[in-house]
């Protein structure tokens, strides 16, 4: 994974990428790649949103 | 040897020739007050009556008993005015003979407080007219207060540095300081004083003075109180020159030069609060509204940054399902399988002839077989 991926940046691409494996014309060759990278990007933005969960809660006190 | 006569005759017979001449007669006259004396214990006031004109001047003694007394004190506080000399007024006086001192006086026996509060009023509209007619940057407004560049100035949202004009002892200093530095918030404030004295002939110079010696990136305002004690002679923020300096003045002025019934020039071209009181309490509430629109800005930033985050969260999550559900393993795993010819997945059955090499796959085993018949899915 780049390593100047931002969130956003990562979720839009996530987006996309679920789009076109919901998309009944996506050939199944295509598919098992398109979903390897949808796990990959979906795990980034998991431990991202931690990170920022956890800068923001300790901001609050 | 000459025929004496005793002084207290000559004094006697003068005393009757007066009587005779005005006892029981009384006179409205308007004259300069030349000379003050009060003697508070008694409640007795000695004056000197003076008129001015071409010829020359006249002056003659007065005097106000303790039966009159009042007088003076209803003339000070409903004109806001200090019984003192210079001033001009009208009264009702009656005349009689100083035996003891041998001179003729009058006895103040009424003052007319119309008179001294039309002076005070029409004196304080002419300098006024004459501040808007030559400083362009003063304009008056329909509801009788004043914009100037001084109050026109934007108010810092916070105000903790502080230039204080005050009298030295005096209640507003004390008031003022009273509420600010122990203001129950905790809000430090730096407060330097300018001190002066706030009444009298000399103190419109010396206010002027001081705030000229202000420094303007030092403080956030420049605050003027008075009162407390004394609620006479205001006159000094009556002045032409010191109000002009105060319009003009490069940091926010707000005045508590504390009294209720008037305002004064100064007061028109600052923020006029009407007690030193008034002010401390209006800037540690103008502080207090800061915190606290700081405070809900923070709340709002948190609660937009969890709703964000639960969002975010969410969608995540709907994300994972769906591109678990629509991984080739599930499919498979519920009994789907793919079909492949000649290394090409099929999904168009017409690719397909009798006789072709199919590769049925499965999640995991791949089934080699040859097509023998083609029919409709009927459904």
């Amino acid at each position: 994974m780049k390593s100047n991926l931002t969130f956003d940046k990562a979720f839009n691409e996530l987006k996309k990428l679920v789009d076109q494996i919901e998309d009944d014309k996506i050939q199944i060759d295509t598919l098992t790649e398109k979903v390897e990278e949808a796990n990959e990007l979906i795990n980034f933005c998991e431990t991202k949103l931690r990170t920022i969960e956890t800068a923001t809660n300790k901001l609050r006190k | 040897m000459p025929v004496i006569t005793k002084l207290s005759d000559i004094a006697t017979e003068i005393d009757e020739l007066i009587q005779n001449k005005y006892a029981g007669k009384t006179f409205w006259i308007t004259a300069e007050l030349s000379g003050v004396r009060k003697i508070l214990t008694k409640s007795w006031c000695y004056i000197d009556f003076t008129e001015r004109n071409k010829n020359g001047e006249t002056t003659i003694k007065g005097v106000c008993w303790a039966r009159n007394y009042y007088n003076i004190e209803l003339f000070e506080s409903t004109t806001n005015t200090e019984f003192k000399t210079g001033i001009e007024i009208t009264c009702k006086v009656s005349v009689s003979f100083y035996k003891a001192k041998g001179y003729p006086q009058l006895e103040v026996l009424e003052i007319d407080f119309a008179h001294a509060v039309g002076q005070l009023e029409l004196e304080k509209q002419k300098t006024l007219k004459r501040l808007i007619a030559e400083e362009k940057t003063i304009k008056y407004l329909p509801d009788g207060r004043c914009r100037t560049a001084n109050n026109s100035l934007e108010l810092p949202k916070v105000i903790q540095r502080i230039a204080l004009i005050t009298a030295s002892n005096s209640d507003g200093q004390r008031d003022f300081k009273n509420v600010t530095l122990t203001n129950k918030f905790g809000y430090a404030f730096s407060i330097q004083e300018y001190l002066t004295v706030v009444q009298g002939n000399s103190a419109s110079k010396l206010i002027s003075e001081k705030l000229k010696l202000i420094k303007q990136d030092k403080f956030d305002v420049v605050v003027i109180v008075r009162g407390g004690g004394s609620d006479t002679d205001f006159a000094a923020f009556n002045d032409y020159e010191l109000a002009k300096v105060a319009a003009t003045f490069p940091i926010p002025i707000l005045t508590g030069i504390g009294h209720d019934r008037n305002t004064s020039i100064v007061d028109l071209m600052a923020r006029q609060l009407r007690t030193p009181t008034e002010v401390g309490s209006f800037i540690v509430d103008r502080n207090k509204s800061f915190e606290d629109n700081l405070l809900q800005l923070q709340d709002n930033f948190f609660q937009a940054v969890d709703d964000l985050i639960v969002d975010r969260k969410n969608t995540l999550q709907q994300f994972k399902q769906t591109v678990k559900n629509l991984h080739p393993d599930s499919i498979l795993k519920k009994g789907f399988a793919i079909i492949k010819s000649n290394n090409k997945i099929i999904t168009n059955p017409k690719d397909i002839k009798v006789n072709s090499e199919l590769q049925t796959i499965l999640k995991s085993e791949i089934i080699h077989s040859t097509v023998n018949k083609k029919s409709k899915n009927e459904k």
